[in-house]
C-alpha cells in the first residue's frame, strides 16, 4: 500500500463510520445507542489523520519524521523528478546516493526508518494487511448489513437470561393494551409472583420468526449487551393469528396464556400470547432491546 | 464477499510482491506516487454498488456481514483510543518518566504494571497498541505484557459491567479481578524468567527530530493501519464462527462438568467478545457452572481471535505462538483454582 493510498483509505473508513453514525441511524443495527458519540469521534479522527497525512506528504521540504535527515538533503520529491528527467549527466556521487535512498523508500515507504535502525523485522506484511481495512468499507457500502433477523434468531435457541434486577414488577394499570418490551413480557410471564399479566391486553413489537410447531409463530426481538455479536433472541409464541411472512416487523396485541406446568420443564420454552390484532409496522430505528 | 476479497488480494500482489527496479523508485517519489490501489477500491465500490449490491442479500451472508461490521464498529473506537494513547506515550511522554514511575527491578515492575492496568478504561483492542508503545519507550517487556493482560479485564468499566451482569454475586467481580490480575502477573514473571528477547519483536517507533505533533500523527497512522488490519482478520474469524457454530451445542456440553470449563474458555477465544460485554454473555449461559463462567471472563480479555491476530501483527509470530498458549493455560488454571477455593459460593465445577 503506498503512502497516498494509506492516507486515502483511512478517511474512507472514517466516512463509512460517519455515514452509519453521524448521518444515519444505521449504527443501531450493530451497537447500542449510547455508542454514537464514540463512533462520530472515531470517524472524525480517521478523516483528520488521513487529511493531515496527505497535507504532510504533499508539502515539499517538510520531511515526515521517520524519513529523517536523508530527506532534507535530497530535497523535495518534485525537485528530484525534474532532476532525473532533465539532467543527462548528474554528478555520479549524488546520483548514487539518491538512488539508494529512493530505492529504500520504495520498498516500504513508512518502514525504511526501521530498517535503518537495524530492528530487522519483517514489515512487508504490515502495509499489506492494511488492505483489509477496505473490507468493512465494502460491507458497509455494498451489503449495508441490516439488523439481525429471523436467520440469526432461529439459529440460537438458548433460553434468554432472566433479568434478575426486574423481579419487582409494578402492577399494570390503565385502559387498553399496554405496550411493553418483549423482555419485560417474558420477565412478567416467568418471574412475576403476582401474575400481573393475567387478563391484561398487551402489545408487543418485533419481527416474525416461523415456528416448527403448527399453529404458532414467534414475535421476536434480539437483545444485545454491547454489539450484534453477542445478540440473543427474545421470543414470544403467538397463537391464534395467521403467521405473516418471515422477518416482517409487526405489532401484536393479545393476552398472555398462563403456563400450565408448575415448574419450568427442561429445554427451551417460550411464553405464549393469544393474539387478537396484528399490524404491520416499519422496521424501528432501534431494532434491538 | 469472496469475490471482493480476491480482488483486494490481487491488489496486494500488484503493489507489494515485486520489488520494483530502482528506476521506478526515482519516478515514484513522494507526493507523486499515485494511489492506484485506492482508485481501484473506489472503482470497485462504485461498480459494486450498481451490480453487486442488489444480489448480496442472502440471509446467511447478511447475518455474517452484520456480525462482522458490528465487531469492527464496536472495536474501532477502542482501537483508535488505544492508538491515540500509545502515540501520545511515544511522542509526548519522555522515556525517563517510565524509569521513574516503575520500580527499577523488573520483578517488582511486573505487578505494579499489572495493577496500573486498572486505570485504562477500554477493552482489549486498546491495550495492544498501548503495551507496544510502552515497550518502545523502554519499559521492560514483561511489565508491559502484564499491563497488556491486566488492563482489559480489571478496569473499572469492565468491573462495573460484570457487577451489572451478575447482580447479587459480588464474588464474581472480586474473582474476576483477582484471577485476571494473578494471571497477568504470573505471565509477566514467567516471561521475565524464561522469555527471550529474540522472540519478541519490539515495535519500532519513528524516532527522528520531527515536530512532536507530526510524529504523533505518524505514529497513529502507522499503528492504525497495522493494528486495524489485524483487527479485521480477527473480526472475520469471529464473525464466521459466530454464524457457523450453533449455540445449542453448548447447552449439551454444559452438563459435563469437566468439559464445561475448557469449553467455556475455548468459547471465549472463538467468540472474541469485547471485554466490556463478555460478562453479559457469560451471564446468559445459564447452564454453565460459576467456575466455567469465571474461566470465560478471565480468558476472554486475554486470549481471543482478534487479540491473537493483533498480537501477531504487533509483536511477531514467534512471540504469539509462545505467549498465547501460556496465557490460555494459566488463565484456565487460575480460574479453576479460584473456583476450587470456594470464591464463587456454590460447590465448584
Amino acid at each position: 500500500m503506498n503512502r497516498a493510498t494509506q492516507n486515502l483509505v483511512l478517511p474512507l473508513l472514517g466516512c463509512a463510520v460517519l455515514r452509519i453514525s453521524a448521518f444515519s441511524a444505521t449504527y443501531l443495527n450493530y451497537v447500542k445507542p449510547g455508542f454514537r458519540p464514540f463512533l462520530v469521534a472515531t470517524g472524525v479522527v480517521l478523516v483528520i489523520l488521513g487529511v493531515t497525512g496527505l497535507i504532510q506528504a504533499s508539502r515539499p521540504g517538510k520531511p515526515s519524521p521517520e524519513e529523517g535527515n536523508g530527506h532534507a538533503q535530497a530535497g523535495s520529491g518534485d525537485g528530484q523528478d525534474m532532476h532525473h528527467a532533465h539532467s543527462e549527466g548528474p554528478d555520479e556521487g549524488t546520483a548514487g546516493e539518491e538512488h539508494g535512498y529512493e530505492g529504500h523508500r520504495h520498498e516500504g515507504h513508512r518502514h525504511e526508518g526501521h530498517r535503518h535502525e537495524g530492528h530487522g523485522h519483517d514489515h512487508s506484511r504490515g502495509p499489506r494487511v492494511a488492505w483489509l481495512l477496505c473490507l468493512p468499507i465494502f460491507a458497509i457500502f455494498l451489503i449495508a448489513p441490516p439488523s439481525l433477523g429471523s436467520f440469526a434468531a432461529a439459529r440460537s435457541d438458548t433460553p434468554p437470561p432472566r433479568d434478575q434486577t426486574l423481579t419487582a414488577f409494578t402492577p399494570l394499570t390503565g385502559e387498553g393494551p399496554t405496550d411493553m418490551p418483549i423482555s419485560e413480557f417474558i420477565g412478567r410471564a416467568w418471574d412475576d409472583d403476582k401474575k400481573s399479566l393475567t387478563d391484561r391486553r398487551v402489545r408487543l413489537t418485533g419481527f416474525v420468526v416461523p415456528s416448527r410447531r403448527k399453529g404458532q409463530w414467534y414475535v421476536t426481538r434480539m437483545q444485545i449487551a454491547c454489539c450484534a455479536a453477542d445478540a440473543f433472541p427474545l421470543k414470544v409464541a403467538v397463537k391464534g393469528l395467521k403467521a405473516p411472512p418471515e422477518d416482517t416487523w409487526v405489532e401484536v396485541t393479545g393476552t398472555w396464556i398462563p403456563q400450565t406446568f408448575g415448574k419450568m420443564p427442561n429445554g427451551v420454552v417460550y411464553p405464549e400470547l393469544a393474539g387478537t390484532d396484528l399490524v404491520k409496522v416499519a422496521t424501528p430505528d432501534e431494532p434491538y432491546e | 464477499m469472496p469475490e471482493l476479497r480476491t480482488e483486494s488480494r490481487s491488489v496486494w500482489d500488484d503493489q507489494d510482491e515485486t520489488v520494483p527496479p530502482d528506476s521506478w523508485g526515482r519516478g515514484a517519489s513522494r507526493g507523486r506516487s499515485l494511489p492506484w490501489g485506492f482508485a481501484l477500491v473506489v472503482v470497485l465500490l462504485v461498480v459494486g454498488r450498481f451490480t453487486l449490491a442488489s444480489r448480496l442479500t442472502s440471509p446467511a451472508l447478511q447475518t455474517w456481514a452484520t456480525v462482522f461490521v458490528a465487531i469492527c464498529v464496536q472495536a474501532l473506537p477502542f482501537l483508535v483510543f488505544g492508538v491515540t494513547l500509545s502515540a501520545a506515550i511515544t511522542a509526548f511522554v519522555p522515556a525517563s518518566f517510565w524509569t521513574r514511575a516503575l520500580p527499577r527491578r523488573p520483578a517488582a515492575a511486573v505487578p505494579v504494571a499489572g495493577v496500573a492496568g486498572a486505570v485504562l478504561p477500554g477493552c482489549e483492542c486498546a491495550s495492544v497498541p498501548v503495551a507496544s508503545g510502552l515497550m518502545a519507550r523502554g519499559v521492560t517487556p514483561a511489565a508491559a505484557l502484564a499491563f497488556l493482560l491486566a488492563s482489559p479485564a480489571i478496569n473499572p468499566v469492565v468491573l462495573v459491567a460484570t457487577a451489572v451482569a451478575f447482580p447479587g454475586q459480588p464474588m464474581m467481580v472480586v474473582s474476576r479481578f483477582g484471577a485476571s490480575l494473578t494471571v497477568a502477573v504470573l505471565v509477566g514473571w514467567l516471561w521475565l524468567r524464561y522469555g527471550r528477547s529474540e522472540w519478541l519483536r519490539i515495535p519500532a517507533r519513528p524516532h527522528g527530530d520531527g515536530r512532536k505533533l507530526a510524529r504523533f500523527g505518524e505514529a497513529m497512522r502507522h499503528d492504525l493501519l497495522h493494528a486495524g488490519g489485524f483487527l479485521i482478520v480477527g473480526g472475520l474469524a469471529a464473525a464466521t464462527l459466530n454464524v457457523l457454530v450453533p449455540r445449542e451445542w453448548l447447552t449439551t456440553i454444559a452438563g459435563v462438568p469437566w468439559l464445561a470449563v475448557p469449553v467455556m474458555a475455548l468459547l471465549a477465544v472463538l467468540l472474541s467478545i469485547c471485554s466490556e460485554a463478555d460478562a453479559f454473555v457469560a451471564a446468559s449461559m445459564t447452564a454453565f457452572s460459576p467456575t466455567a463462567k469465571l474461566a470465560f471472563l478471565v480468558v476472554g480479555p486475554m486470549v481471543d481471535l482478534k487479540l491473537i491476530a493483533l498480537q501477531a501483527g504487533t509483536f511477531g509470530r514467534a512471540f504469539t505462538v509462545r505467549f498465547v498458549p501460556l496465557t490460555f493455560a494459566l488463565a484456565v488454571l487460575v480460574s479453576v483454582l479460584f473456583g476450587l477455593l470456594g470464591f464463587l459460593g456454590r460447590p465448584p465445577l
